[in-house]
């Protein structure tokens, strides 16, 4: 298998964004984003509603196209090579999908046989996650039935079923009990030291801080800032917990904005 | 990024079939397991519709027998078809419809276009679903109305046994090029969407307004002289009639196989199914083009910030259920902003009251010298029929769904102190309010063009309010009592069982009530008219309007009864 265009690079880049701008008719979501994240971070990406977080992550996703710029995933350019870049990707996005009339198991099998995963190694995979995330109760009965956590847990094996180098994670702990959030929370950090990447989205300050290897800040389309918490805080040019930082370089931003209008 | 593997390209297809026969089956094991009864009542009435298609087309096909009409000749290759391209419009309207809700505002469509499933393969199991959903009531319909045909007609065994594969055919051809159309519409239409769909819908009902207008001067000429001008007439629906046309093409086999000649019947049979498939093979390939950027361009369309708020018509509204409580009133409100906040719900009607009233025009137009008694009775019993039609079709596709379409958000009016019943009165009120106005003013304005005596239109007005007010409890008391929680596009509702079964009733009240109340008087008009105006109407063509009103009646208690004991017993 050829390496991916545009691979050369000296690390790893899992996820590559250059110059993105994306424009709905005349809103413009994100502008002249770039930003790297390589493979086995966890990235923490922050912003306020209406920030630009998730049509970021609809584009690495490949569910939108960027309006300028380039969004590659492990090499792939989301544009021209989709379909092997969405290959490496999972994606849990804030209000998870699943199939009313399948069961749980039957929704793991539909996925490990879209990522065209063999027989034997889907059927351990499967196995696998079901006792990860505690699915054994339920996991045989319909979706239709499942509480909010239930399906929160299933479309979290799901996306782990095919060992993704990518895992996309949109406000991934609403709906979870406080036990099954710290679970998430070991999960997602083991995942990170195995390899694999992690973009996780999320209002929950303290989660981003307690398992972020960098953070992202974005406002109103724009990369406020990007860094470990030290990097932030001297963005930010005070001490504190990431709370009092995000909301200074928020803030800052949204008076230079004022200014400038 | 060198060390990202990459897995071979999937057997998706097979995946996918999978999924499909894994829903289908754990679907049908729900449905027998907990709705046992929901399941009787679908297959019974399946099976009365069937039966009662059939019997229509075998009383229809005995009329045709004692006018001693050929039925393997001209007259009846005419009306199939007729029938056939009629049928294929609608199929390309309604697949397209379902087909742009599945691929483009769906979950399921923005979880599979996350994956690594190719858009060919996602458009090919929407296609199917979207052509399945709309096309199951033209073979159940269809399959009777032929066995009556070959029934009364006499036809070999073959006849019969082609029936079925012609009709599945032909549903892909429509399917396809509705398929093809919704990606490119989607992907390449103009930005400034609402100038390009005014201007389309203008060029619409134009092009459609001239036709109307030829076949009005054709049907005058061939009432008054026949011969040439019947020709004439005919060549109004040369379109249909014309080799290139597939309903021609179904026409043609159909007749053959009736005619005894197997290869006569074959061979546009592979016409039929060869086209078919290329076109589907032409719909897959441009989904594999376009579907992913049309979907981002759909997503990422957007529009300048818009500032909602109170309009005059939210005042009209208000004025018009004045009688009603203050909470009541506020739900009827509601419905009526979702209702005027989206083009694709009032468009429609309005392009159909405007073919409606150039037709009237042109009529009046036609007969320069005014229009005969007898004509004014015809043409104005048409139109009153194709209001109340048009009415029942706007009313299932409108407001039936209504009640479902509250879905996982039926907590927020549960929890609030409004009575469940107040909820379904408000929605009758919205939906009989709304078809009154359009419906008197469409049947009163054709009447009054047309030149109608004042005993006509008086008796128009209470048919007209009748049908109105009686469709509005089926639609909203049927779609109380069959509500589908499960589905979020009003579209799959609407041709689902309990759509089906509200659009069957409901084209059933029209001809009770038309029949009972209108057709009395009119018979007697044009009786009276063709023995020279001499004889006197009597007053027992009004028998039937007491039979009217009970059916009017019976149309908004029953349902509305049963609609209102379903939604107190909901859960949320």
């Amino acid at each position: 298998m050829p390496a991916p265009p545009g691979s050369e690079t000296r690390f790893p880049l899992m996820i590559d964004i250059t110059g993105v701008t994306k424009s709905y008719g005349p809103k413009v979501a994100v502008r002249d984003l770039t930003l790297q994240v390589p493979a086995g971070e966890l990235f923490a990406f922050l912003g306020p509603n209406g920030a630009g977080k998730t049509t970021t992550i609809k584009m690495l996703c490949g569910l939108l196209f960027p309006t300028t710029g380039t969004v590659r995933v492990g090499g792939f350019d989301l544009r021209t090579h989709g379909d092997q870049a969405r290959a490496l990707v999972s994606y849990v996005p804030d209000q998870p999908f699943l199939y009313e009339k399948l069961t749980g198991r039957e929704f793991l099998q539909f996925t490990a046989d879209l990522y065209a995963m063999p027989r034997d190694r889907a059927a351990a995979k499967i196995d696998e996650v079901i006792g990860l995330f505690h699915l054994d109760e339920f996991v045989d009965d319909l979706t239709e039935r499942y509480s909010h956590g239930m399906r929160q847990r299933t479309v979290f094996a799901a996306a782990l079923v095919h060992e993704p180098k990518l895992l996309i994670a949109d406000e991934p702990t609403v709906g979870l009990d406080p036990k099954s959030i710290r679970e998430l929370k070991t999960l997602l950090r083991k995942l990170a030291d195995s390899g694999t990447t992690v973009f996780l989205s999320t209002h929950t300050l303290d989660i981003a801080q307690e398992l972020a290897d960098r953070i992202g800040i974005i406002d109103r389309g724009q990369l406020l800032g990007c860094g470990t918490l030290t990097d932030l805080r001297k963005r930010a040019a005070m001490d504190g917990n990431l709370e009092d930082l995000f909301l200074a370089i928020t803030k800052e931003e949204a008076a230079e904005a004022a200014v400038v209008s | 990024m060198s060390s990202a593997t990459l897995t071979p390209p999937p057997e998706q297809a097979a995946t996918f079939r999978r999924l499909r026969t894994r829903l289908a089956r754990n679907g049908l094991w729900v449905a027998l397991e907990h709705s046992r009864t929901r399941v009787v009542t679908m297959l019974g009435t399946s099976a009365f519709v069937f039966g009662f298609t059939f019997a229509v087309g075998l009383y229809l096909f005995n009329l045709l027998a004692k006018a001693n009409i050929p039925f393997k000749g001209a007259i009846v290759e005419g009306l199939f078809d007729l029938m056939f391209f009629t049928l294929g419009t609608m199929l390309v309207f309604s697949t397209g419809l379902i087909l742009y809700a599945s691929l483009f505002t769906s979950p399921e469509a923005r979880y599979l276009l996350c994956s690594p499933a190719r858009a060919d393969r996602i458009f090919a199991t929407k296609f199917q679903a979207a052509v399945a959903f709309s096309s199951w009531g033209f073979v159940v319909l269809g399959i009777p109305v032929f066995l009556a045909y070959g029934y009364v007609t006499g036809v070999p065994w073959f006849f019969f046994a082609l029936l079925p594969p012609y009709l599945l055919g032909y549903v892909l051809l429509p399917g396809s090029v509705s398929a093809i159309l919704c990606l490119l519409l989607v992907r390449y239409v103009p930005r400034n969407r609402k100038q390009f769909f005014a201007v389309l819908g203008v060029v619409a009902v134009a092009v459609a307004g001239v036709w109307v207008y030829k076949v009005g001067i054709g049907l005058k000429k061939s009432a008054a002289t026949g011969g040439r001008e019947l020709d004439d007439l005919i060549g109004q629906f040369d379109l249909f009639r014309s080799g290139l046309a597939p309903s021609h093409w179904m026409t043609r086999g159909v007749m053959a196989a009736a005619r005894n000649d197997l290869t006569g019947a074959l061979v546009p049979l592979a016409q039929v199914w060869s086209n078919g498939l290329l076109l589907y093979v032409v719909a897959a390939w441009t989904a594999k083009r376009v579907y992913r950027t049309a979907y981002d361009r759909t997503a990422g369309g957007g529009r300048g910030k818009k500032v909602y708020g109170a309009s005059w018509l939210d005042r009209v509204m208000g004025g018009l259920v004045f009688y009603l409580s203050p909470q009541t009133r506020t739900l009827v409100l509601k419905d009526f902003r979702t209702f005027r906040r989206d083009p694709t719900q009032w468009a429609v009607l309005i392009i159909f009251g405007l073919l409606m009233m150039i037709g009237a025009t042109n009529m009046r137009q036609t007969y320069t010298a005014g229009l005969a008694t007898m004509d004014r009775y015809a043409v104005s019993l048409m139109n009153l029929s194709g209001t109340a039609v048009l009415l029942c079709a706007g009313l299932s596709r409108f407001v039936f769904p209504l009640i479902s379409l509250e879905g996982r958000k039926f907590w927020i009016l549960g929890l609030t102190p409004v009575s469940r019943d107040q909820l379904l009165w408000g929605k009758f009120v919205f939906a009989a309010t709304g078809a009154l106005v359009v419906g008197e003013v469409l049947v009163l304005l054709s009447d009054a063009v047309i030149g109608l005596p004042a005993e006509g239109v008086a008796l128009h007005a209470a048919v007209m309010a009748v049908v109105a007010v009686g469709l509005s409890g089926l639609n909203v008391g049927l779609g109380a009592y069959l509500p589908n929680f499960r589905e979020t596009d009003p579209s799959k509702i609407v041709v689902g069982f309990g759509g089906t079964v509200n659009m069957v009733a409901g084209l059933g009240f029209i001809v009770l009530v038309i029949g009972a109340m209108a057709v009395p008087l009119h018979t007697a008009q044009l009786a009276r008219a063709a023995a020279g105006g001499e004889k006197a109407i009597s007053p027992w063509v009004y028998a039937g309007v007491p039979v009217g009103l009970l059916a009017g009646a019976a149309a908004v208690i029953l349902p509305l009864r049963a609609g209102a004991r379903s939604l107190r017993a909901m859960e949320f």
